[in-house]
């Protein structure tokens, strides 16, 4: 299927999944106006590259400096998506970066990997 | 006004250390590039990393609230997107502490509604505050809100003090639009 690939503004993210290599990354500023908005078509393109893989090896990057409320929403359910996918057959590794001064996306990586324990979440720091 | 009123206005603005005014309409053009200043203005202030975050993060849903609620708009009242609202915001530095302070027009009707929202968030510690978005974040969402529902407890959690809010009739009793302001101090 065809990969997806959104630039950045100054408040939405650079979005790059590469299905043909399985590696999805999401980069920068998530504070859209409407942030289901956003995430639809990117939630659209995930479910459909996700429903038929099994037995494959997905690696999700995720480096973002801050997402507003509406954005945490969106973030969450695509990781509940990786997680079916993960327990389906799939093997899902998730690098999940934060600045070492941001206690609240740390610890929403943290939260990340306890909602979905079949997802491997390894939480870095940002470069 | 007169230029000495102006003067008298960036006077008052001064000695009560704002930081950043801005009232009008906003747009989600206008919150980034607001967003974008105030960055810059705080990497020129003693202003710690967290606070930084915490104040943007702050800033962030209280203008984007004006973007999708505030009952005076320019977009037409049923879009969703591309919306131009009118409101006020304020940051200020008080006593080594940044407060954020926005204001904007509501429906009378909806004052109910917010008060039920603010009113159980002023008497808890920020643990339960925690854990209270921890749960509404997993939730359905609210039927009448644009974002995920979670702006107000945001703004309560990236505080460091309970949030303050009132509503204050600018335009007398009978009017069917009320002000509504919200402050919190990070």
């Amino acid at each position: 299927m065809q990969n997806l690939h959104i630039p950045a503004t100054s408040y939405s993210p650079q979005v790059d999944f590469d299905f043909a290599r399985h590696q999805l990354s999401l980069r920068g500023e998530s504070y859209p106006e409407n942030a289901s908005v956003f995430f639809a078509p990117i939630m659209a393109a995930l479910d459909a590259y996700l429903a038929p893989l099994d037995h494959v090896r997905i690696s999700v990057d995720v480096q973002l400096a801050y997402f507003n409320s509406a954005s945490t929403k969106a973030i969450l359910a695509v990781f509940e998506r990786l997680n079916a996918a993960a327990v389906a057959g799939n093997y899902v590794t998730v690098n999940w970066h934060s600045d070492p001064d941001d206690d609240t996306i740390m610890e929403f990586g943290q939260e990340i990997a306890e909602d979905n324990p079949a997802l491997d979440v390894h939480l870095l720091e940002l470069a | 006004m007169s230029l000495d009123h102006f003067y008298r206005f960036q006077d008052l603005a001064r000695q009560q250390s704002v930081v950043f005014y801005y009232t009008g309409y906003f747009s989600q053009a206008i919150v980034s590039a607001m967003g974008d200043a105030l960055r810059q203005r705080l990497n020129q202030t003693d202003a710690s990393n967290m606070q930084r975050r915490k104040l943007f993060s702050v800033f962030i849903e209280m203008a984007q609230n004006v973007v999708h609620y505030s009952a005076e708009h320019l977009s037409a009242s049923d879009s969703t997107d591309q919306e131009i609202r009118r409101g006020a915001l304020w940051v200020g530095e008080q006593d080594g502490h940044f407060y954020v302070v926005c204001a904007n027009p509501v429906a009378r009707e909806q004052v109910g509604r917010i008060r039920d929202k603010l009113m159980p968030l002023l008497g808890m510690s920020n643990d339960d505050i925690k854990q209270l978005y921890k749960q509404k974040l997993r939730s359905d969402n609210d039927a009448e809100s644009k974002g995920a529902g979670l702006g107000f407890l945001t703004v309560a959690r990236d505080a460091t003090e309970p949030v303050e809010f009132d509503f204050i009739d600018e335009d007398g009793p009978l009017s069917p639009i009320t002000m509504f302001y919200l402050k919190a101090s990070i």
